[in-house]
């Protein structure tokens, strides 16, 4: 649905974004992050057609933005971080403006923004001005200008920035039910937003693509294993790395009392199940009393940031 | 283009622009019906044209300034260029709903030629004439004004941009008598906006005059279309 091919986008001498290459497909809902500088709206930017790249293709449902930029406008829906609305206009007849300017059909339009409105929690502040409109109700208005026309791909630049926590849920729900008929993509600060509404996330850091995550890494080489041990901390960390099937070893900060909270590391070494197996009997031998063992996956918080330090 | 049109009007008369223009190009230009027509008891239409023509001068830059200056400092820019709307249908509807308001203002000043004619005698056909060239200048004037509001950031900076634009086409106009050299005074010569409206002053359709007026509305539309586009790919 929307391809990327070696994207690249200068500013003078400053590049905002460096040889970026991905491709996002039908239905998929794809969470941008990264650093405030990292591109992400200078990436949303191209995708929609606001400016074109230095370099590089941008493909939209398998047309040329540069070549046939019409005809891939009419199939994005796009929210900028500040919604483009005009204060003197009314809801309503804002929507309208933008359906026209999407090509609605006229005898549709009214019908389609009725349809909009009811589905964005509009309905009530039809004839409000739009400068009158809390921030809320703005950025309802913003997605609401987005889904004029019935666009396939739907682009929202921090779509909870700046909302109360009330706003930010309703918002939240709001692009939750849109996943399902659209391709969304969506970038945020927020890694729980990300993460709940996301099957993908794109990290960026200083114009470059850094990590694709999909949630289920590939298998890496080493695990990780989350231990409840019982007895005091300071004696567990030396007979813990004297332990050959382990590569490191941390105490952590919470602890129940007279118990101890560790993380351990391990090589893979070919079966998961058989390396785990192996760390109990190893565990146990060594006459260290595990309450509780659980294997760790890597959070997207710490993807973020060893994806982002590694630069 | 028509949408963007809607809209623009809608910008005019939803907020003091529109009325703002109006009411003072209409309080500016009956001063001038008095002094040119009343006080003096005369019937010279095209004396008082001519003199309104300089309220193009100061009042189009009104009329243009928010059109494009002000979709960028509020940024409502990117809803239209990531519309599937082409720049010149965008420039195109704007600038439209500009000689909208500006046609407005100069059908409203047929009413000094119907306080004229319950007095005395009009020519309609040179009133006609009058009119044609006292609108193509208004128009060519608000390309240029146009182009001014593509070049800045805010409409304020547009306004003044457009300001000078248009007094400095008038010295221009005017140094065109104290040029020594008759190469640069032909030169000023061709390109005033004001010597080109001479000849519809005096009731004469000229064809020249119509070709200058639309060449230079192409001109500036064309060029601020082209200065969209560079600014576009330069973002």
């Amino acid at each position: 649905m929307i391809r990327l091919e070696g994207v690249t986008k200068k500013y003078g001498s400053v590049t905002a974004l460096r040889e970026v290459s991905f491709q996002i497909e039908q239905g998929e809902t794809v969470g941008l992050l990264g650093r405030n500088g990292a591109g992400k709206t200078t990436l949303m930017n191209l995708m929609t057609g606001y400016f074109p790249p230095t370099e590089g293709r941008v493909v939209i449902g398998g047309k040329d933005m540069l070549g046939d930029s019409a005809a891939c406008k009419r199939m994005i829906g796009y929210l900028p971080e500040r919604p483009p609305l005009y204060d003197e206009m009314t809801t309503e007849e804002y929507l309208r403006f933008v359906c026209e300017l999407r090509e609605v059909q006229k005898g549709a339009i009214a019908g389609h923004v009725k349809e909009i409105m009811a589905l964005c929690g509009l309905t009530e502040m039809r004839r409000r001005l739009l400068g009158h409109l809390s921030k809320g109700y703005r950025q309802r208005a913003g997605i609401a200008q987005a889904l004029c026309g019935s666009p396939e791909i739907l682009i929202f630049d921090e779509p909870t920035v700046g909302l109360d926590p009330k706003q930010t849920v309703e918002i939240r729900e709001l692009i939750r039910k849109l996943r399902g008929d659209h391709t969304v993509v969506f970038s945020s600060h927020i890694l729980s937003e990300v993460q709940q509404a996301c099957s993908r996330v794109i990290i960026l850091d200083e114009g470059r693509m850094v990590k694709d995550y999909r949630g289920e890494e590939p298998e890496s080489e080493t695990i990780r294993v989350r231990l409840t041990i019982g007895g005091r901390a300071e004696s567990l960390i030396p007979r813990l790395k004297r332990l050959e099937f382990i590569s490191g070893a941390e105490i952590l900060p919470e602890a129940g009392e007279g118990e101890t909270e560790a993380r351990i590391l391990m090589p893979r070494g070919g079966n998961r199940g058989e390396a785990l197996d192996r760390a109990f009997r190893g565990l146990a031998e060594a006459g260290i009393p595990v309450r509780m063992m659980k294997e760790e996956k890597e959070t997207l918080e710490e993807v973020f940031l060893k994806s982002t330090s590694d630069i | 283009m028509k949408a963007i049109w809607k809209r623009e009007m809608q910008g005019y008369f939803c907020t003091a622009t529109g009325y703002v223009f109006l009411g003072v190009f209409l309080t500016v230009s009956s001063v001038l019906f008095y002094l040119e027509i009343l006080s003096q008891r005369s019937g010279d239409l095209p004396a008082f044209i001519g003199e309104m023509s300089y309220l193009w001068m100061l009042l189009s830059p009104v009329a243009t300034m928010r059109l494009l200056a002000e979709e960028k400092q509020k940024k409502t820019d990117q809803l239209l260029l990531t519309s599937p709307v082409s720049l010149t249908r965008i420039v195109a509807g704007k600038y439209l709903a500009a000689v909208t308001l500006l046609g407005t203002a100069a059908a409203l000043t047929l009413l000094y030629a119907g306080v004229v004619a319950m007095y005395g005698q009009i020519y309609p056909a040179e009133l006609a004439v009058n009119y044609l060239g006292f609108l193509l200048q208004g128009c060519a004037f608000a390309a240029i004004d146009l182009y001014c509001s593509g070049l800045a950031g805010t409409p304020v900076t547009a306004a003044v941009l457009a300001f000078g634009a248009n007094f400095l086409l008038w010295i221009l106009d005017l140094a065109e008598t104290a040029v020594q050299a008759e190469w640069i005074a032909g030169i000023l010569r061709f390109c005033s906006l004001y010597r080109r409206n001479e000849a519809f002053l005096m009731g004469q359709l000229s064809f020249a005059g119509v070709l200058f007026d639309l060449s230079v509305i192409v001109l500036f539309l064309a060029l601020t279309v082209y200065h969209m586009d560079r600014k576009r790919i330069g973002r």
